[in-house]
């Protein structure tokens, strides 16, 4: 009993992380049609920026929402720098993967300059410790089970209720038409890269208030999100949430049983095997689009 | 000759070869020349190290360039050198030098390995696969900490030895002699297998592959062949990378290397072999200068890789093909 709830709550947990930083990355490439190698990155950048505003005596209700906006200004700003110049180039996705990767390193060695390698950490978005049955958890990673749904709820609503979310999946689903029927084009890339980086920067909030920060803490997340969204398909919104939560349970099942040292294979063993049998992703149908 | 996406379209084997080969033999005399010029051992080491460079990423030019496969886990084969020849010479026992080669077969069987999930794959699944393999060796050689030192590496790898030669103290020449000769070794079967009936078939699958196959060129056994033999020299490199250092880490599977690496193959131009080993010279160089910049250094090549991406997307080779055609008066075919 004392296992099952263990690997269910800490599924559940670790899902809504991967949840917030694989909607980021299918986001970007459903719209745009590449990689973004930097998105671990917004989530450290994001992360720091809300320390540092804690840090001078804002409010954490005030500090989280305005390093939400801070980071959402550079996931647009690094867009319209090293991807949108890019757009019409042959090799496009191999040139955005290294473009992305460069700004990456850029922006994680600006951190370290600016802040230091010495460890920080935010505080928790709510206090104190409960039991769940005979397992001890802090209230922090209860209320981010709970916020993560709706945030992405939110998101999901904005995509299909709104017009500017249609305007989002049309762009995904046809440019050239979108184009046509006067959509600015441009203006959605940058719109799509600045929600990834939105979502980024939340996923490092929850990371920072309840593990210590450091400039390369997005890396991990990054690679469980690439997992994440090639598991669930590239080219979907809700593939990769289901997928987040899926490989959650694994990652939690896998450590209890095999041990922290062997999980991370295992995921990628995972990782390959899917793209073997179904390269589109298991949830998704093959074609491209936003839904 | 350039297409807007400033890849080379010139097919392989435009240059006679005579041409080619003369000025092989030359670029070889003048680095040949170069620890004569440079005679303190820190300047023979960054030329070592840009030639450990060089290897890695003309080989990764033949399956990037050449083939077109976006194989994000070139650098995992150079790794897999590096612990392949550590494990070889310290657990095996095995001579240094069967360790080198060796370790060249370990990193192409590797090679054949991990291209059997790609085969059906195109673009970002390649990516992603490819950047999956690296992580997976990666976190296999961190599990299996007992054998490879884990994150801790593993220390005192035999090194090579020259005959009676003292390999330690004499400046580094003796490195220097076997780097040379491994990148020329390298570079003149690079440029053998492009410019052969092979390599055309290759360059054949990259530009059209449906044209191609429908011709009786065959996906899997030319894909296989590609990253079979970018994987040989690589594997090497990365043996004789952990022959001089005498050290092995997990950090050659990082992101880091892999960047820099990366971007020498595109800051030279994809396609060319030869770029691929200019802007290696010219990365490591360029990096050693600004040795005493801290955190500013990786910022710096950052912006450079960037700025080289966005402007000059042909490369290095590129440029210096432009300059040349200005230089001989030569007009361009209007593109």
């Amino acid at each position: 009993m004392g296992a099952l709830a263990e690997i269910l709550f800490g599924g559940l947990f670790q899902g809504s992380l991967y949840a917030m930083m694989a909607v980021g990355l299918a986001l970007v490439w459903t719209t745009i049609g590449v990689f973004n190698f930097s998105h671990g990155v917004f989530m450290m950048l994001g992360a720091y920026l809300a320390w540092q505003l804690v840090e001078t005596g804002l409010h954490p209700a005030a500090a989280f929402p305005l390093a939400v906006l801070a980071t959402a200004a550079v996931g647009w700003l690094l867009q319209a720098t090293v991807v949108r110049p890019l757009i019409g180039r042959a090799n496009l996705v191999l040139v955005v993967v290294i473009t992305t990767l460069a700004a990456g390193s850029l922006i994680e060695n600006g951190v370290l300059t600016i802040w230091g390698p010495r460890s920080k950490q935010l505080p928790p978005l709510v206090d104190g410790n409960t039991m769940i049955g005979s397992i001890g958890v802090s209230l922090h990673q209860i209320a981010i089970i709970v916020v993560t749904p709706l945030i992405l709820g939110a998101l999901w609503m904005f995509l299909t209720r709104t017009r500017l979310g249609l305007a989002l999946r049309a762009v995904a689903q046809n440019e050239d038409a979108s184009q046509l029927v006067g959509l600015n084009v441009t203006a959605l890339y940058g719109l799509a890269f600045a929600i990834a980086a939105a979502l980024a920067c939340l996923a490092g909030i929850f990371m920072g208030g309840y593990r210590f920060m450091s400039p390369v803490m997005g890396a991990d997340p990054l690679l469980k999100a690439l997992i994440v969204v090639v598991f669930g398909g590239i080219s979907s919104i809700s593939g990769p949430i289901f997928a987040a939560y899926l490989i959650g349970f694994f990652e939690a099942a896998c450590s209890y049983y095999f041990g922290l040292y062997w999980t991370p294979a295992l995921l990628f063993a995972v990782l390959i095997l899917t793209l073997m049998v179904r390269p589109e992703g298991i949830f998704s149908s093959r074609s491209r689009g936003l839904a | 000759m350039m297409d807007t996406a400033g890849r080379n379209l010139r097919s392989p084997g435009r240059t006679p070869w005579q041409r080619e080969a003369a000025g092989f033999v030359l670029g070889l005399a003048v680095l040949a020349l170069m620890p004569f010029v440079f005679a303190d051992s820190y300047s023979r080491h960054i030329l070592i190290m840009a030639f450990i460079y060089a290897i890695v990423a003309s080989n990764w030019d033949l399956s990037l360039g050449y083939g077109g496969v976006f194989n994000f886990g070139h650098l995992a084969l150079f790794g897999i050198g590096v612990y392949a020849y550590a494990l070889l010479t310290k657990l095996a026992g095995l001579d240094p030098w069967l360790a080198l080669a060796a370790s060249g077969v370990v990193a192409t069987l590797a090679a054949v390995l991990v291209t059997i999930p790609i085969l059906r794959l195109k673009g970002i699944y390649i990516i992603l696969v490819t950047f999956g393999f690296a992580q997976l060796v990666m976190q296999v050689i961190i599990s299996q900490s007992e054998i490879t030192g884990g994150t801790q590496g593993i220390v005192r790898i035999p090194g090579l030895y020259l005959f009676d030669h003292n390999m330690v103290r004499d400046g580094k020449i003796g490195y220097f002699g076997i780097a040379l000769a491994l990148l020329a070794a390298s570079t003149i079967f690079l440029r053998v297998l492009v410019r052969s009936r092979t390599g055309a078939s290759i360059v054949a699958l990259r530009d059209n592959e449906e044209y191609a196959i429908s011709r009786g060129v065959s996906l899997v056994r030319q894909r296989l062949i590609t990253l079979a033999a970018s994987a040989f020299f690589t594997g090497v490199a990365g043996a004789f990378y952990a022959a001089y250092q005498r050290n092995a880490s997990i950090d050659v599977f990082g992101m880091s290397l892999a960047t820099i690496v990366l971007s020498m193959v595109l800051l030279g131009g994809t396609g060319t072999i030869y770029g691929a080993i200019i802007a290696s010279f010219v990365l490591t160089i360029f990096a050693e200068a600004m040795a005493d910049f801290g955190a500013w250094r990786p910022m710096i090549t950052a912006v450079l890789i960037i700025v080289v991406m966005l402007v000059y997307p042909s490369g290095l080779v590129g440029m210096i093909q432009a300059a040349w055609a200005g230089l001989t008066g030569r007009l361009k075919r209007p593109a």
